[in-house]
């Protein structure tokens, strides 16, 4: 008799056990916290079991990632980058696209601004140009880069992660090459010591900070790439393009019968996200570097390409996972050069991170709501 | 060859289910040593299931067989091999940058790799059954015939003593099909048993000692001199319903009940003395292997008329709607909305002046399921909803409502997955986007009542029917005779890809139908 009673007052009341049903509505946000937490403690007990300090490293990662308006700026520079190229494969992702060009698309929209920036007689325009020129530069190469995969894919039906992620191969080279040669874009041999590099770029050529003070160098990278997220979100959800986009992604064959053609969606897709990753050279270039190095891409393509493929199809969840990576790279590098823990580890740990993410959102996927 | 003393191979009331979908219902039939047996059905009938039951691929729900007079139950294609069942399928499973040899070896588990005599024992087959060979050839290399002949030869290899091709003609040339079908009737006289799957009828009357035929899951008809019962074999194949009255789905919906099929021909009659909305000029199609799918296709239809296209399945029908709807271009041929030349013009043209199309293939081509009703509903024309290239949605979602309620589609709101819906609600929703092009002249509908609930069916003629009497034309190609003498003014009926004949939707007409689409000229 007590016991129907109890159970015919718990069951249709309201007052369910408080903190699950906050787990519950916050899982979304809750659980990949857990699995990033949950990867960095892994990654510190590695730390210690290679004989680092664990306090050191940690404290050096700290340092590295958040230690000073310096460290805080450097981070959200590079998360700029990764989040661009990661929009770009949202992007390109709502088709149904792979791409996996970003690090060519940064190499070739670098070549790019650097060559306007110093050969292009930009640097004494009026009205910001000197900035704005390389960088419409980039983007053009970026989406030049990304359409050759596009059209590729419409044409010859290559597939596109095959031909983005060669591209990226030959863009690469073309930096190697650029650097290289007098003829293009190497700086003039004074000595034997003269780095294989181009000139720096005219200071009018350079993103400006957005405080003007060196040691906190945060360029308007971070406001243009806000608004691009921004941009990109509505296009996604709110117009005609974006739902040409999710038609030719979801079923090519009806859009097509619709109306819609596939080769231009397929090519403008591809496009739009080489120009963000063209547009994230020219930010490393004008707003970093200063310079065209070999190399100096540094694998962020691949990064932005984490970023985009966690994020699942939202730009919210590029912003998210571009900072938490351009956090973890700039605490990593640090690591590796105030703690000497080995760069192999630092790698190790970032893998760590995103296997985590990816276990977490699979976790999500399949709970029932 | 009739009437066998003891069976090859017994199956005594298969039942499988597939979810909800119930695939084999029931399904008893004999197969004798030394006959070719053919499984007669149309698309999802059933054939395949029944093959992978007997192959072991799938296991029944409810049923049993004997094998060469012991109970065979396999849980593997692993057992039936074992036993002595070899079976062709649709898809080929061979290694293309390999040798026919190294390909016929490749079973091979134990053992060196004996090349030499393989390729010896594939002479001596290629001589046995007519299967020519290049035992070094790569299958890359090889036609589409040729590679049948290896997974052929494969079979052959095991001496089994049932032989079971699925569907082994649809990809084929026709002196190919002459060929395999030479092939099946020297492994038949060998005393193994041949399991032909087929829709094609000039095969069974050529090759066929007893055919059994499937239509729902069900044994509905079968025979033991199927040459001289084509015609009512090809009646039991696409008939919905045998017991059907002449004129059986009477649906018009508002009323019209009273007035039956032959006033609403008689109104569209009066409707014609219209234009001539379409226009096709010897439309030909072939395809990559230079067969022709099409052949020299021409019709001319008015505002009001109900052009109803019959054929079995596979004789040219798909191409026809593929190159009307802008889908593919033709070989050669042209066609004309109004007088405008769409030939050539894509889908999109199509779309823009006036031409619905109802696909025949609702999943592939014509819905987005991962998308709303409402985007499903307009995605043809989501201009007409956007400002400066934004798409206002509330206008989409109020339109699509109008659109749901006016064709009676039954979801969950505009924001409904469109994978949400039943097939039948999908169709008319497909119907309903198709039907409410703004300068809608011309509707080519492709099997639109293909799976759909006897409700639903109705539903789909009445729209059609309305739209017939608003002075759009019409085309309806359907595999269900029926489904054209209730609906259509005038059958036109394909063979081969040609026009076998042109008679009018008469139930009287019946019979000179199914002969036509039998292949018999009129």
């Amino acid at each position: 008799m007590t016991l129907q009673t109890t159970t015919a007052r718990t069951t249709p009341g309201p007052a369910a056990p408080r903190l699950s049903t906050l787990v519950r509505r916050y899982a979304a946000i809750l659980i990949p916290v857990a699995a990033v937490l949950a990867a960095g403690l892994i990654g510190l007990c590695l730390v210690g079991l290679m004989g680092v300090p664990i306090r050191a490293a940690l404290d050096a990662f700290i340092g590295g990632a958040v230690g000073s308006p310096y460290a805080i700026a450097a981070s959200i520079n590079r998360s700029v980058v990764f989040a661009l190229v990661g929009i770009g494969f949202v992007l390109a992702n709502r088709a149904n696209l792979t791409n996996v060009g970003g690090e060519g698309q940064i190499a070739v929209g670098g070549i790019a601004a650097t060559a306007v920036a110093l050969y292009g007689g930009v640097a004494h325009l009026p009205l910001g140009l000197p900035i704005v020129l390389p960088m419409l530069a980039a983007v053009a190469a970026g989406a030049m880069w990304g359409a050759l995969a596009g059209i590729f894919k419409v044409k010859a039906g290559t597939n596109e992660v095959i031909s983005t992620l060669l591209l990226s191969f030959i863009a690469i080279w073309l930096v190697y090459w650029s650097v290289q040669s007098e003829a293009l874009l190497r700086r003039p041999r004074t000595t034997s010591a003269t780095l294989p590099e181009s000139l720096e770029i005219p200071e009018s050529t350079q993103l400006p900070l957005l405080t003007g003070d060196f040691s906190f160098p945060l360029h308007i990278g971070l406001p243009i790439a806000v608004m691009i997220a921004v941009v990109a979100a509505i296009v996604l959800e709110k117009t005609i393009f974006g739902t040409g986009l999710r038609a030719v992604g979801l079923n090519p064959v009806a859009a097509t019968r619709a109306g819609i053609s596939y080769g231009r969606t397929v090519i403008a897709a591809l496009a739009l996200a080489g120009a963000l990753g063209g547009l994230a050279g020219a930010f490393m270039i004008q707003g970093e570097q200063y310079l065209l190095k070999d190399g100096f891409s540094s694998g962020y393509g691949f990064d932005g390409l984490v970023a985009g493929l966690l994020a699942r199809g939202s730009v919210g969840g590029v912003i998210a996972a571009s900072l938490l990576f351009g956090f973890l790279r700039s605490g990593g590098i640090n690591m590796e050069m105030v703690a000497a823990v080995p760069t192999a580890l630092v790698m190790v740990i970032q893998g760590l991170i995103v296997i985590m993410l990816a276990a977490a959102s699979f976790w999500l996927d399949r709970r029932p709501p | 060859m009739s009437a066998p003393s003891a069976p090859l191979l017994s199956v005594q009331g298969m039942t499988k289910r597939f979810g909800s979908l119930l695939a084999l219902s029931e399904v008893s039939l004999d197969i004798a040593p030394g006959e070719i047996h053919c499984i007669l059905g149309e698309n999802g009938a059933g054939k395949s299931t029944l093959c992978n039951l007997i192959f072991g691929v799938h296991q029944p729900d409810a049923g049993a067989m004997r094998f060469r007079g012991a109970p065979y139950q396999p849980t593997a294609p692993a057992d039936a091999l074992a036993s002595g069942i070899s079976m062709v399928h649709q898809h080929f499973s061979l290694v293309h940058d390999m040798t026919v040899v190294d390909n016929v070896l490749l079973g091979q588990t134990r053992g060196v790799l004996d090349r030499r005599g393989c390729a010896n024992r594939l002479d001596q087959l290629a001589r046995q059954y007519g299967l020519p060979l290049e035992p070094f050839a790569k299958i890359e290399d090889l036609s589409v015939g040729e590679r049948q002949r290896v997974e052929i030869v494969k079979c052959l290899m095991r001496e089994p003593h049932l032989f079971v091709l699925d569907e082994p003609t649809a990809v084929l040339l026709p002196d190919e099909i002459a060929a395999l079908l030479e092939v099946c009737r020297r492994v038949a006289e060998r005393g193994c048993g041949v399991v032909l799957v087929t829709h094609k009828l000039a095969e069974i009357k050529k090759a066929a000692d007893r055919v059994t035929v499937l239509r729902g899951g069900r044994v509905v008809a079968a025979s033991s001199s199927p040459a001289a019962e084509i015609d009512a074999l090809v009646r039991a194949m696409i008939h919905r319903d045998a017991d059907a009255p002449a004129t059986p789905f009477d649906p018009a919906p508002g009323g019209e009940t009273a007035a039956g099929p032959s006033a609403l021909r008689s109104a569209a009659t009066r409707a014609r003395g219209q234009t001539d909305v379409l226009q096709v000029d010897g439309l030909t199609v072939r395809d990559v292997h230079g067969v022709t799918r099409l052949d020299n296709f021409t019709l001319t239809l008015t505002g009001g008329e109900i052009i109803g296209i019959a054929g079995v399945e596979g004789n040219g029908q798909s191409e026809l709607a593929a190159v009307l709807s802008g889908m593919i271009a033709p070989t050669s041929g042209s066609f004309y909305v109004k007088d405008l030349d769409l030939t050539r013009a894509g889908p999109k043209a199509v779309t823009d002046a006036g031409m619905g199309v109802v696909p025949e293939d609702r999943h592939a081509v014509g819905c987005i399921a991962g998308m709303t009703v409402a985007e499903n509903m307009f995605v043809s024309r989501l201009g007409q909803f956007a400002r400066w290239g934004f798409l206002r949605r509330g206008a989409v979602n109020i339109a699509a409502l109008a659109l749901m309620k006016h064709f009676d589609v039954r979801a969950a709101g505009p924001e409904a997955a469109f994978s949400s819906l039943s097939g039948g609600n999908q169709q008319k929703a497909v119907l309903a986007r198709e039907l409410n092009l703004q300068n809608l002249t011309v509707l080519l509908a492709a099997q639109p009542t293909r799976g759909l609930d006897v409700g639903a069916v109705a539903a789909v003629y009445g729209h059609i029917r309305a739209a017939s009497e608003r002075g759009v034309g019409v085309i309806l190609i359907s595999s269900e005779l029926d489904e054209l003498l209730s609906v259509a003014h005038r059958v036109i009926v394909l063979y081969r890809g040609r026009i076998m004949g042109t008679c009018p939707a008469d139930p009287a007409q019946r019979q000179r139908i199914g002969a036509m689409m039998a292949g018999h000229a009129a």
